[in-house]
């Protein structure tokens, strides 16, 4: 019965994340399609006539009807094919499997660095509220939330790129060679945490404080446990359930969302090939290249939703009682 | 537990820090310069490589360093030079003779190049593909009837009818190169990603979108020496990304925005180019639309806006001014065109005699970026002191170039336009001709004594004609006062100073074989 219940749990989230993916494809191919602009346009430039446009929309499938290329999409999806390259016919999936690893890379390390920072900057702060460093640690990440990741990105590009000369500008370092990754990878993983360190350090200072005001914690203090026991064994668990919510929705958001810092890092990511694809309507890429961040997206967040029914005992009780979804 | 970290663990940690980082140095993009290499900056990846079907200067500028063509261009000129032909003689107006150097041979184990080669190369421009569909650059060989072969390395080039701008639009650019009939015939669609030449140099790499690498072909044969052993292309969509990779020294050579010339050339190893483009960035009306079917509406536009104002504010003061459709390095060039200065008074009178002396008001559709923004508001400006109340409609660059379609520009009322120049006038005129209204002549201007004079300057073989036609074509332009001229555009470059870079005259087109090391 358990069992049964957390099976009808399991099956309701991963229907809803496969209508969640196919409405997300369905509504960006009408929406492409909506735009002015299409590839021959900008394959063929200045020189295009009429009929070579024409020729051009046949070959890439443009012409047929937008409900015979939206089955023809997932028709090809079934089969492992994300169509081709308008432009050079390269295979969609392999473009896109070049690029994920470097949006993955950069999206999981900003967000190891931001928990990393953010969750001692919130401990601290909620360890001495209203104090020197909670003031510290506030001022700094309001500080970080509102700096624009792009002036974060070009500010670290001048200092370390072009004064210092510690850190490349330029790509994701050579393919095989992990050092070089590495070196590459530290710019815009810090351009990207730094929102994230503010953000989490907030979130996490309201959710440690809520609790630390409970009367369970005012029983633990009369028992005589110290502060810091209370704060890293009995608050911070319940306390990060909301983050570890904002954290799963927050990868996925990097890992399409990561577009400013590859434009401006030439990271060749997911994001960038999407943005580039874009401004040259290259609508197989698009739709490749959104399907599988889509994906992710729902992916990541089913994960982060079925851990906080594992980490949370309220949850885990609730489901396992069999009191539905 | 709490963290209380003493003076000394402060003092010690910031002492590792730092020995790490001297330990790591500098990383290895910033290492000293490589002469046997370097490292450009392009503005996109490589999209096709097959001549016949590329996509913009980008692609070309490798293919020319990788495939050869009968001619090619000289470095830092319009003229060109003897390439992959030993001798090449114009017989007749329709007949082109050739004759190849012998020993020319493909990469990739493809054989020698034949004077079947060549015909292949050329005769695919004017028969339609594998899927029956003309190639996107059919139009450059439209004066070709065929090639014949007369022996292994020799053949005849036969032309339908005289075609002077033959040799700068097609021999020696793109739609000249020669490519091996038995690698296209074995690569099928893989010869867009796959460049097979005879060429000074070979694309040893392209991993997309991070980097194409170009290395000298050591087996190569023809007269056009590659200077770098190695050329290394990564596309930076980013203006500011790349001037930031230049200061940092991890490329040599990239296109930058005039403006930030001068603290470019602050940084004590660069070196700035300047070449004034043969672009043509002009705005004007549909005339088909009133008011502006009416010329002295047209006349009262050109007299109320300050093209030099729009110089100054929207270029720096650095560009120069256009007064007529082709750049003075072009053939054609109209030196004496009128300067139209701006004068309120007469566009006023203008507007009264033409019934509006109160104005009207109209829509200016631009391409939306920083500069036809800054432009747009000027022109806004400008004739909002006649009366006329301008809308800016800045639109998205895709959205913006589908206006050359399916008749869309019928819509638009004023429009701010840039296109880029060839070298020979022909190609610049074409664009101007009642053919092209419902494409690309948004302006929707028909003549039919311009279209005329296109024709003909396009089959008329003595330069010095030639000349006198485009002349009189472009004070056609004039007459109808439907096109403003603003600049021809003017391009630089950034790149260190012991190297020279093999620009062409245009600027978007550059010679990786004339890249060199630069001499005291």
């Amino acid at each position: 019965m358990r069992s049964a219940s957390l099976q009808i749990h399991l099956g309701f989230k991963l229907a809803t994340a496969a209508l969640a993916v196919a409405g997300s494809v369905v509504l960006l191919m009408a929406l492409t399609r909506l735009i002015p602009g299409d590839p021959a346009t900008v394959i063929l430039g200045s020189r295009a006539t009429p009929e070579a446009v024409a020729a051009l929309n046949a070959r890439i499938g443009l012409d047929k009807p937008l409900i015979e290329q939206v089955f023809s999409f997932f028709g090809k999806v079934a089969s492992g094919d994300l169509g081709e390259d308008v432009f050079n016919g390269r295979p969609v999936l392999s473009l896109v499997l070049n690029a994920l690893p470097n949006t993955a890379a950069v999206a999981v390390a900003a967000m190891l660095c931001a928990v990393a920072l953010g969750v001692p900057l919130a401990l601290f702060s909620a360890r001495w509220p209203g104090g020197k460093t909670d003031r510290m640690v506030a001022f700094l990440s309001v500080g970080f939330i509102s700096t624009p990741s792009f002036v974060v990105s070009v500010f670290l590009l001048m200092v370390f790129s072009v004064h210092l000369r510690w850190f490349p500008v330029l790509g994701a370092g050579e393919s095989g060679d992990l050092g070089d990754q590495l070196w590459h990878l530290v710019l815009p993983t810090a351009a990207l945490a730094a929102g994230w360190v503010g953000y989490i350090a907030r979130l996490l200072r309201s959710s440690l404080l809520e609790i630390l005001g409970e009367n369970h914690v005012r029983t633990l203090r009369a028992y005589g446990v110290s502060e810091t026991k209370i704060l890293m064994k009995y608050a911070l668990k319940p306390a990060i359930l909301p983050t570890l919510a904002v954290l799963g929705m927050g990868f996925g958001e990097l890992l399409g969302g990561a577009v400013f810092a590859e434009v401006i890092f030439n990271r060749p990511g997911l994001g960038s090939l999407i943005y580039d694809a874009i401004r040259t309507r290259n609508y197989p890429v698009v739709q490749g290249g959104v399907f599988v961040i889509v994906m992710l997206y729902v992916l990541t967040n089913l994960v982060a939703d079925l851990s906080q029914s594992l980490i949370d005992p309220r949850e885990r009780a609730r489901l396992t009682s069999g009191r539905g979804h | 537990m709490t963290f209380n970290p003493t003076r000394r663990q402060v003092l010690v940690g910031g002492a590792s820090l730092a020995t790490i980082v001297a330990l790591g140095g500098v990383h290895p993009a910033f290492a000293g310069a490589d002469r046997a290499k370097i490292t450009v900056r392009v503005e996109k990846d490589l999209s096709n490589l097959d001549p016949a079907n590329r996509s913009g200067p980008i692609d070309l500028n490798v293919i020319w360093s990788v495939q050869q063509g009968l001619i090619s261009f000289k470095p830092g000129s319009t003229e060109w030079e003897l390439d992959a032909a030993e001798e090449l003689e114009q017989v007749s107006d329709t007949e082109i003779r050739f004759k190849l150097r012998s020993g020319l041979a493909f990469t990739g184990g493809y054989g020698d190049l034949t004077a079947e080669d060549v015909k292949f190369s050329f005769e695919r421009f004017i028969k339609p593909d594998a899927e029956g569909k003309p190639v996107t650059y059919a139009k450059d060989w439209s004066s070709l009837d065929r090639v014949e072969v007369t022996a292994p390395l020799e053949g005849r080039i036969i032309l339908k009818n005289p075609a002077p701008a033959l040799y700068t639009i097609a021999l020696a650019d793109g739609s000249g190169r020669i490519v091996s009939k038995k690698a296209f015939e074995a690569l099928g669609k893989d010869i867009a990603t796959k460049l097979i030449g005879s060429g000074p140099y070979v694309l040893k790499e392209w991993t997309p979108r991070e980097q194409f690498v170009l290395e000298i072909n050591p087996d190569y044969k023809g007269p056009i020496k590659a200077h770098f052993h190695q050329i290394v292309g990564k596309p930076i969509g980013e203006q500011k990304t790349a001037e930031i990779a230049f200061k940092s020294g991890e490329i040599d050579f990239t296109a930058i925005d005039p403006e930030n010339g001068k603290s470019l050339a602050a940084l004590p190893d660069a070196s700035i180019t300047e070449i004034p483009a043969i672009d043509y960035v002009w705005f004007g009306p549909n005339i088909e639309k009133a008011p502006f079917d009416d010329i002295r509406v047209r006349q009262a536009i050109r007299y109320a806006v300050d093209i030099d104002a729009i110089l100054q504010g929207a270029y720096s003061g650095l560009y120069p001014r256009a007064d007529a459709l082709l750049a003075p390095s072009l053939l054609g060039h109209w030196k004496d065109a009128p300067v139209h200065a701006r004068d309120l008074e007469k566009a006023q009178a203008l507007l009264a005699e033409a019934g509006h002396a109160d104005g009207f008001k109209t829509k200016l559709t631009i391409e939306a970026n920083a500069r036809y923004e800054a432009i747009a508001q000027i022109i806004q400006a400008n004739l909002a002191e006649v009366g006329i109340e301008v809308e800016i409609e800045a639109l998205e660059s895709a959205a913006y170039w589908a206006l050359g379609e399916n008749d869309a520009s019928k819509d638009l009322e004023l429009s701010l336009i840039k296109f880029n120049g060839k070298f020979d006038p022909g190609f610049q005129t074409q664009w101007f001709t009642s053919a092209q209204v419902g494409q690309w002549n948004w302006q929707r201007w028909k003549n039919a004594d311009f279209d005329a004079l296109h024709e003909k300057g396009g089959v008329t073989v003595d330069p010095a004609e030639r000349e006198k036609i485009y002349i009189e074509a472009q004070k056609l332009l004039d007459e109808s006062a439907a096109f403003i001229w603003i600049t021809h555009n003017l391009n630089a470059f950034a790149s260190r100073k012991w190297l020279k870079p093999g620009v062409l005259p245009n600027g978007n087109n550059w010679l990786y074989t004339a890249f060199t090391q630069a001499t005291a």
